[in-house]
């Protein structure tokens, strides 16, 4: 052997031959080649395919729910809000309307209390009116009475009473429409 | 250079045996069988073969035999392999019509893997495809799919058609675009695909071998020991590149069946 050997050129024999295919290496080599195929597109792929399919499903599957869930959240969370808000709305109109309410009652409360102290104010001018007017009357007749005696005394002489009543009132409405004209 | 000379410079002196092209790839029959004229022995080689293919379905059995919905470990591995391929090769190639071809890719891709890092593999150190056997014989098969993809979809003339009339061209340019059309879509393609894998781990074997051999043979209590080392060294270079180079071979060779699958069935050129 020398140092040509390295080469195909000088491998003599083995040149051409080592690119050709060897004829019993060619046919197991196929088989070989072919019986794996075989195997495996029957055997192999369908459950590789299973698996990995399985796992693309589940992970779809985990996605969509997650925001299925996510989505779901949300609308609780909206519906949260929303009644809050409600409630807060609900609450903000009963207190103005236990306002609205307690000033009504407060209004009517005072209305009644000035018309019950107008009519009682009303009657007891009216008692006083008339008790001033019964005072009057007793005074005028007490006066009457007291001028008649006292003219009696004075004149000695006895009219009779019940003219001297009239003469008298008569003389004190003068003497009133004279006095009430001498004020004006 | 001065790593790869050595050996070189050392094999013209008497001693040193390098490793022969026969010696390296040509293992002679373990089981002897013959149809005619035809040697259809079992050697070293074609038990690699059953072994790779052993391989692989044990790596899919032990991922697959009771899939997790959570992965773990080799099941992981496996589906972001099957991932892969679906996603980055059938679909992205191919399109949505892909997806049907996953399984033949992914075998595809995982056998020529597993067959070429043999190469690495302690016992083993032997990459099945540096043979020309399955290189070619995938070549063949991609071969017959895409063209049968592509009948299949417009049938034969509307499928030559397309290959060789590609449109959008000045009609005198067809004299000259026609012939190579055909010849590098119809002619050329299965070619290229089992020359290159097969060259990159034939090149590849034959690269660590000759830095195993030398680092054995330089291994002397003389000034060659320092040789010796940096001999080692390029194994261990080339044995991490090797593993690459596999992984790289094996995707190479799937993209491009996924990307000739692709031109023949696509409507626009």
């Amino acid at each position: 052997m020398h140092a040509t050997t390295f080469g195909l050129i000088g491998a003599g024999s083995a040149g051409i031959k080592e690119i050709l295919p060897a004829a019993n290496e060619l046919l197991w080599g196929t088989v070989s080649f072919l019986v794996l195929f075989l195997l495996l597109w029957k055997y192999a792929f369908p459950p590789a395919q299973k698996a990995l399919q399985a796992r693309s499903d589940k992970i779809r599957d985990d996605l969509e729910s997650a925001e299925h869930d996510r989505g779901q959240a949300a609308a609780l969370l909206a519906d949260y809000r929303r009644q809050l808000a409600e409630a807060r709305e609900e609450s903000g109109r009963i207190l103005e309307d236990a306002r609205r309410r307690a000033e009504e009652i407060r209004r009517e409360i005072q209305g009644r209390a000035e018309a019950e102290s107008g009519r009682i104010i009303q009657r007891a001018q009216e008692e006083i009116a008339a008790e001033r007017e019964r005072a009057i009357a007793e005074i005028r007749r007490e006066v009457g009475t007291l001028a008649v005696d006292l003219a009696g005394r004075v004149i000695g002489e006895s009219l009779d009473r019940e003219r001297q009543l009239v003469l008298v009132d008569r003389y004190i409405d003068d003497l009133a429409a004279g006095g009430r004209g001498e004020e004006n | 250079m001065r790593a790869i000379s050595a050996p070189w410079i050392l094999a013209a002196q008497p001693g040193f045996q390098p490793p022969s092209v026969n010696e390296l790839f040509n293992w002679p029959n373990i089981v002897t069988l013959h149809l005619g004229p035809l040697n259809l022995g079992i050697n070293r080689t074609v038990l690699l073969m059953f072994l790779g293919a052993i391989v692989v379905v044990g790596l899919f059995r032990g991922a697959f035999r009771r899939p997790k919905l959570v992965p773990r470990g080799l099941q992981n591995v496996m589906e972001a392999l099957i991932d892969f391929i679906r996603r980055d090769i059938a679909i992205d190639v191919i399109g949505p019509e892909g997806v049907p071809w996953v399984p033949f890719l992914t075998t595809m891709f995982i056998f020529i893997f597993v067959v070429s890092v043999f190469e690495v593999v302690p016992a083993i150190q032997f990459p099945v495809t540096s043979r020309a056997a399955i290189p070619v014989m995938l070549a063949f098969v991609c071969w017959i799919l895409y063209n049968a993809a592509g009948i299949k979809k417009k049938g034969l003339g509307g499928y030559l058609k397309a290959v060789m009339f590609p449109p959008g061209v000045p009609k005198p340019i067809y004299i000259l675009l026609t012939p190579i059309e055909f010849v590098s879509t119809i002619v050329i393609r299965p070619f290229t695909l089992a020359i290159r894998l097969f060259a990159n781990l034939f090149a590849g074997h034959l690269l660590l071998a000759v830095f195993y051999v030398a680092t054995a043979y330089l291994i002397q209590p003389k000034i060659t020991a320092l040789f010796s080392i940096a001999s080692f060294a390029m194994t261990v270079f080339l044995t991490g590149l090797e593993v690459f180079v596999s992984v790289i071979q094996a995707y190479v060779f799937t993209i491009l069946t996924a990307v000739y699958i692709a031109g023949a069935v696509s409507t626009e050129h």
